[in-house]
C-alpha cells in the first residue's frame, strides 16, 4: 500500500517537470542573469554598484521611478474605489445579472496592452471620435490630452477597474445582512455601519487588491509605450529603452532598474502583509 | 392595555401571503414564544416588530406607542439572531458597547454598563476576546448582552439557540429565562422546537400559515390542543379521525367529535383488562419498543392503526415486549375532541 503511494507520488512529481523546466528557463534563469548583469560594468565586465548608483541618483531615472509610483498609486486607489462600489452594487443584482456583469468584467480584464491604447486613441486621441464630438457640441472642457500624465492615468484606471472588481467582488459576500440589521437596531446609520464594521472587515481584501493593482500598474509597459512612447518618463518604459536600446543598448543599467522595480514591488507586498496582519490582529478576522 | 399590541398585521412577499391578519397582545415582562414550523411566518412577524420587514396592513404598538412606521433604530427593540451577528472586527467589550456608542454616550458612562452586562452574562475576563475566539454559547451570550445593554422595551430572540449543541442549548435556555426574569424584560422568542417553547415560555402562540392557530400557557397548549395541527405539532400526540377508528376493536368512544387527540403518556397499557368503566378500551399488539431516557415508547398496532404509548421506565414492564397482545385504556377526560385542520 505504502509502495503504491510512493510510486504514485513519483509519477506526480514527474508530471511537474515540464512546468519547472519552463519556470527555470523563462523566469529563474533570466532573473538570475538580470541580477548578475545589474552588478556589471557596461560591456558586461567586472563587479560594480555603479548601475544602482546611477539608477537611484540620475534625475532621468529618479523621475521615472517617481512618475511610475505616483501613477500606480493613483490608478490603484481610484480603480479600487470605483471597483469596490461597483462590486457592492453587483451583490444586490439578480444572479443572472451578476453573472453577466462578471463575464463583462472578465472580458474587460483581457482587453489591455496595445489594443487598449489604440481603443483610447480612437475614442479620445487628438482626432478621436469623442474628442471631435465634444468639440462639435461645444463641450471643449471635456477634451483633454490623452498623451499626457492625465491621459495615461485615465487609461491605467480603466484597466485597473475590472481587475479590482473581480478580486474584490467575492469578499463583499463576507458582509452579512444580519450585521447591517443588528447595527441598524443598535442605532447605527448606513454610513456608520460601513465606517465601523463594513470597511474594517473588508480591509484585508481591499489592501490585498490594492497591492495587486499597484504591481499591475508598475509593471505595465505595452499600454504606456503604445500611448506615449518615450514622451512620458515611466520606469517600465525606461527599462524597455535601456534593454532594447534607442541607440545603444545598456543592458546592465536596464537590469539594475528592473531590480529596483522588483524591490519596489517587494516593499509594496511587505507593506500589504504588515497591514493584513494588523487588520487580522485588530479585527479578529479569519 | 397590553404592552405589545399587534393588530391585524399582514405581509406578503410577491404573491405569497406570509402573515395573514395576525393579532396578539403581550403583557409587560411576559416571555412569549412564537412557535411553528419553517415558513409559518414566525420570523417574519418578529422582523416586522423590529422594523426589518415593512408590513402591508395592520399596526404594531409597544408601550402604548405606535411603532408601525418607525425605522428600526427608533423602535428601541433589541434583537438576537440565530447566527449571533456579532461584529467580527470588534472584541467582546466593543460589541457590547456598540449601541451605547451610537447613542453618543461617553467612555466613562459606557464602561460601568458594559461591566454590569459582562457580569450578567458571566463573561468577565473575556472583554478583549474576538467573536472568532469564543464558543457558540459565549457568542450568543455576547449577542444577548449587546441587545440588553440599551435597555430595550422589547427583546426579540430569533431562534437564538438553534445553532448550538443540545447541552449548551439547554443551559443557555435556562440562563436566558433567568436574565429575562431578573430584568423583567418583555421578550418574544421564536422557535420551531416545541420542547424549548414549552420549557421557557409564559405563553405560546402556535403559528400556522401566517395565522395564530392557538395561544395559551405551555400547559394549556400541551394538555388541550385546539386543533389537529397543534396536536400533531406539539409532542407525540396520537391523532385519529372517527373515520379511522370505525370497525376497530375500540370500545367506549364518545358520541361527539370527528377528530381526537390522546397524549401517549395518558394511555394505560397492560396484558389484561383493568378498570375501564369511564374510558376507551382498545386491543392491540406491541410492534416496537424504544428507550427515550427515562421514558419507554411503545408502538402498538390496533388492527392496523398505530398507537403511541409512553411509560416511565423502571416500572415492571418486562412482559410488554414486541409481539405481546395488550389492552389499552384511555380515561375519558384524556380523550380530547379537536378541530380538524385543512
Amino acid at each position: 500500500m505504502a509502495g503504491r503511494s510512493t510510486s504514485r507520488h513519483k509519477i506526480m512529481l514527474l508530471l511537474l517537470v515540464p512546468f519547472f523546466l519552463w519556470i527555470f528557463a523563462f523566469l529563474l534563469l533570466p532573473a538570475i542573469m538580470m541580477l548578475i548583469s545589474s552588478f556589471q560594468n557596461e560591456g558586461g565586465q567586472g563587479f560594480t554598484l555603479g548601475q544602482y548608483v546611477k539608477g537611484l541618483t540620475h534625475p532621468l531615472y529618479t523621475a521615472a521611478i517617481k512618475n511610475s509610483v505616483i501613477l500606480s498609486l493613483v490608478s490603484a486607489l481610484v480603480g479600487l474605489a470605483v471597483a469596490a462600489i461597483g462590486a457592492y452594487s453587483f451583490t444586490t443584482f439578480s444572479e443572472k445579472a451578476r453573472d453577466r456583469m462578471l463575464s463583462l468584467s472578465n472580458m474587460m480584464t483581457n482587453f489591455a496592452g496595445v489594443p487598449l491604447a489604440f481603443g483610447f486613441m480612437a475614442l479620445l486621441g487628438t482626432n478621436g471620435m469623442l474628442t471631435l464630438l465634444f468639440k462639435q457640441l461645444g463641450l471643449s472642457f471635456l477634451v483633454f490630452d490623452l498623451y499626457s500624465w492625465k491621459g495615461l492615468a485615465w487609461v491605467y484606471i480603466y484597466f485597473q477597474i475590472p481587475v479590482a472588481l473581480l478580486i474584490v467582488y467575492p469578499s463583499l459576500y463576507a458582509i452579512k445582512e444580519e450585521w447591517k440589521e443588528s447595527a441598524s437596531l443598535l442605532g447605527a446609520s448606513a454610513a456608520q455601519f460601513w465606517l465601523r464594521i463594513g470597511v474594517p472587515v473588508l480591509l484585508p481584501a481591499l489592501v490585498g487588491t490594492f497591492s495587486v493593482l499597484f504591481a499591475n500598474a508598475m509593471g505595465a509597459y505595452a499600454t504606456a509605450y503604445a500611448l506615449v512612447t518615450n514622451n512620458f518618463n515611466l520606469l517600465s518604459i525606461q527599462i524597455g529603452g535601456l534593454v532594447a536600446g534607442d541607440v545603444f543598448p545598456r543592458v546592465e543599467l536596464g537590469s539594475a532598474m528592473a531590480v529596483i522595480l522588483f524591490v519596489i514591488l517587494v516593499i509594496a507586498l511587505w507593506i500589504n502583509e504588515k497591514m493584513l496582519r494588523l487588520a487580522r490582529k485588530g479585527g479578529g478576522l479569519p | 392595555m397590553s404592552f405589545v399590541r399587534i393588530q391585524n398585521v399582514s405581509k406578503s412577499f410577491n404573491d405569497n401571503r406570509v402573515l395573514n391578519q395576525v393579532s396578539l397582545d403581550i403583557e409587560e415582562g411576559e416571555f412569549v414564544t412564537l412557535l411553528g414550523p419553517s415558513g409559518c411566518g414566525k420570523s417574519t412577524l418578529l422582523r416586522a416588530i423590529a422594523g426589518l420587514n415593512a408590513i402591508d396592513e395592520g399596526s404594531i404598538s409597544v408601550g402604548g406607542k405606535d411603532i408601525t412606521n418607525l425605522p428600526p433604530k427608533k423602535r428601541n427593540v433589541g434583537m438576537v439572531f440565530q447566527s449571533y451577528a456579532l461584529f467580527p472586527n470588534m472584541n467582546v467589550y466593543d460589541n457590547i458597547a456598540f449601541g451605547l456608542k451610537m447613542d453618543g454616550l461617553k467612555k466613562h458612562e459606557i464602561r460601568p454598563k458594559v461591566e454590569q452586562m459582562l457580569s450578567i452574562i458571566d463573561l468577565k475576563g473575556k472583554e478583549a476576546s474576538y467573536p472568532s475566539q469564543l464558543s457558540g454559547g459565549q457568542q450568543q451570550r455576547v449577542a444577548l448582552a449587546r441587545s440588553l445593554i440599551k435597555n430595550p422595551t422589547v427583546l426579540l430572540l430569533d431562534e437564538p439557540l438553534s445553532a448550538l449543541d443540545a447541552k449548551i442549548r439547554r443551559s443557555l435556555r435556562n440562563e436566558i429565562r433567568l436574565i429575562q426574569k431578573r430584568l423583567n424584560m418583555t421578550t418574544i422568542f421564536v422557535t420551531h422546537d416545541q420542547e424549548e417553547a414549552l420549557t421557557i415560555s409564559d405563553r405560546i402562540f402556535v403559528m400556522n400559515h401566517g395565522r395564530i392557530e392557538q395561544a395559551g400557557t405551555p400547559n394549556e397548549i400541551y394538555i388541550v390542543p385546539a386543533s389537529e395541527y397543534v396536536a400533531r405539532f406539539i409532542g407525540n400526540y396520537n391523532v385519529w379521525s372517527r373515520e379511522q377508528l370505525k370497525g376497530l376493536p375500540v370500545h367506549g368512544l364518545p358520541e361527539q367529535g370527528d377528530m381526537f387527540a390522546v397524549r401517549p403518556e395518558a394511555i394505560r397499557m397492560d396484558t389484561a383488562a383493568g378498570d375501564n368503566e369511564n374510558g376507551v378500551v382498545a386491543d392491540g399488539k406491541v410492534s416496537y419498543v424504544s428507550i427515550l431516557g427515562n421514558v419507554l415508547r411503545f408502538e402498538v398496532d390496533v388492527a392496523g392503526l398505530p398507537v403511541t404509548v409512553d411509560m416511565l421506565s423502571g416500572q415492571s414492564i418486562e412482559h410488554l415486549s414486541t409481539g405481546t397482545p395488550v389492552k389499552l385504556f384511555i380515561p375519558r377526560d384524556e380523550w380530547k375532541s379537536i378541530q380538524k385542520s385543512s
